[in-house]
């Protein structure tokens, strides 16, 4: 498997529609720094925030390992598929989706989140500018969205080499800066005595934490074999995956929510400065959200060549940077400082990416092994239907029920939005492909060629 | 071929006495607080390097990709660590004695500035990507 563009040309970059030669793959290490680099972003740090306005420490990490847990379950299973096939999300979603449904796929996972992503992170570039110099002009959060949000897609335009660098060596140092910042907050602010006592005025039901947090990273879940398909062992980015996602992002949903709930901020960049940690600290981490929303940038441009298969990598980072930046801007001058965007955004998310994926482990593992009996294969002329109906139907269908017992509290399996949107959408696919392919009746529709490009 | 293995052995052993220096400098700061920084931070820089030092010293000369990728690995998280002391030694928070948190700073700035030339060479020689 995954062999069989050995010869063709990588017209992309970053094999962005061909599998992955074997003299290119990583170490599980490797694969698992990759990850650890990808959750060092102050949204993460930002999310604990969201939590300590929800819980009270204990239960802020009991939804943090619960929600966790599910992730890494989830991601686990995704990424395995990813270092089985070496092939990264927008391929294999052309088996349970169909060549054009798995453009409808990217459009949900990464191309329209990341353009969102982009807006959230150059908005907190906005905030964390704001608190080092305020009572500027140019240094209002909608300012400073606005002309840090079109450095960065300058950078990412072209790719300047020295702040790729600092960015790669500022990642370890970043975590122990959430370390120190944590540690200095209990110490400043009472000790661990006062932090296990702290609390919001109330406290949400499990449900909603759980849906949050497995909402967070969800979309991280349904792209892990962007990364898995570089690891040497096809189990390698599910361990890797696992271990980052349980243990360091419960620290730092943990992390986030005690300084919040220490400091009574709402802002992490606010404690931050209160605790006295020094301007150096908070241009680290002004750096982090650079060179993350860089990453962002490139990401959601590979989705969209996926999707088109036109302009290039460069051209459409120019046309999501200015779309990003504008909404980071409004975003800033119509809501200041609130969380209350970036919340939303997180609940949201955990409505109608999760199902994506859930249709993905349901064909990848049941279906094409016990049913259809069929290996993922990629390569030029191999064909792929258009569109697999059942897998359109059961993602948005999953996604509806999702939103539907968060927000209305339709009685579905667990109550957990997300959970019944993955559990809705995983059995509706099967019941439907099975069913329709015992009956014989043709439930993909038309055929697609792959080009010599893999597009 | 040689050469890589002295350098990444070198730059290692140079990673861990720096590491060591500023965790015997750690009661000498002056205030609880920058104790813990520097044994914290040292820490790091002295684990990591201690860990990965007999790694890169039993592999083959010659296999320079499987040389490099450890010292890679150990340099990074060294080098951040570095990083760490140029920021933070000088913050009000730390309350260290100004003469140690000079010391940490320019130590800092060493790790730091080897660290990034050490990095940028053994990929140039070795041809793996700084992304390790």
């Amino acid at each position: 498997m995954g062999e069989s563009n050995r010869n063709v040309r990588d017209v992309y970059g970053d094999y962005a529609t061909q599998v992955i030669p074997r003299e290119e793959l990583k170490s599980t290490l490797n694969i698992f720094m990759v990850y650890m680099g990808v959750l060092a972003v102050i949204a993460a740090i930002f999310a604990g925030s969201g939590l300590a306005q929800m819980y009270d420490p204990s239960t802020t990490i009991l939804v943090a390992l619960i929600g966790n847990a599910m992730l890494a379950v989830f991601g686990g299973l995704i990424a395995y598929i990813g270092g089985h096939t070496r092939a990264n999300t927008y391929m294999i979603l052309r088996y349970p989706l169909g060549r054009i449904g798995a453009m409808i796929g990217s459009l949900i996972v990464s191309a329209i989140p990341l353009i969102i992503w982009f807006a959230v992170e150059t908005w907190l570039f906005g905030i964390t500018v704001n608190v080092i110099y305020p009572g500027h002009p140019l240094t209002s959060i909608a300012a400073a969205s606005l002309w840090g949000g079109l450095l960065m897609m300058l950078t990412a335009y072209y790719g300047f080499k020295a702040i790729a660098i600092l960015s790669y060596i500022t990642v370890p140092f970043w975590y122990a800066l959430i370390a120190i910042g944590f540690f200095a907050a209990v110490d400043l602010h009472g000790g661990l005595d006062a932090l296990w006592s702290a609390r919001p005025e109330t406290i949400a039901p499990l449900g909603l934490g759980i849906t949050y947090v497995f909402g967070l990273y969800a979309s991280g879940c349904v792209i892990t074999s962007d990364v898995s398909r570089y690891g040497v062992k096809k189990w390698s980015g599910s361990v890797a995956w696992g271990i980052h996602v349980l243990v360091f992002m419960t620290l730092l949903l943990f992390a986030g929510a005690s300084m919040t709930l220490l400091t009574n901020s709402p802002n992490v960049i606010v404690a931050i400065a209160q605790i006295g940690l020094g301007i150096g600290a908070l241009l680290l981490a002004i750096l982090g959200q650079w060179t993350t929303n860089d990453n962002n940038l490139w990401s959601a441009a590979l989705a969209w060549i996926n999707i088109t298969g036109k302009l290039n990598k460069r051209q459409w980072v120019v046309i999501i940077g200015i779309i990003g930046t504008l909404i980071a801007a409004l975003w800033g001058g119509v809501y200041g400082m609130s969380l209350e965007p970036f919340i939303n955004f997180g609940v949201f998310l955990g409505y109608f990416i999760p199902p994506v994926g859930a249709v993905l482990i349901a064909d990848f593992y049941i279906l094409s092994k016990f049913v259809l009996k069929r290996e993922y294969k990629f390569g030029p002329g191999t064909r792929y239907s258009m569109v697999n109906i059942p897998g359109i139907v059961a993602v948005f269908a999953g996604g509806l029920a999702g939103w539907l017992a968060s927000t209305y509290g339709t009685p579905l399996p667990t109550g957990i939005g997300t959970a019944d949107a993955i559990i809705v959408s995983l059995l509706l696919y099967l019941a439907l492909t099975i069913g329709f392919h015992k009956a014989g009746v043709k439930y993909e529709v038309g055929v697609w060629v792959e080009k010599p490009t893999g597009f | 071929m040689v050469e890589v293995r002295s350098f990444a052995l070198a730059s290692l052993t140079l990673m861990l006495v720096l590491g060591a220096v500023t965790l015997a400098l750690a009661p000498l700061t002056g205030h609880y607080r920058g104790s813990y920084l520097a044994l914290f931070l040292g820490g790091v820089i002295v684990f990591v390097s201690a860990v990965y030092l007999p790694i890169i010293y039993l592999r083959k000369a010659s296999d320079v990709r499987r040389i490099a990728v450890p010292a890679m690995q150990s340099l990074w998280v060294s080098t951040s660590m570095g990083l760490g002391y140029v920021v933070t030694a000088l913050a009000p928070y730390f309350q260290i004695k100004l003469w140690v948190a000079y010391t940490l700073f320019i130590i800092g700035w060493i790790i730091l500035l080897y660290g990034l030339y050490a990095l940028l060479k053994i990929s140039k020689e070795t041809g793996v990507p700084l992304a390790v």
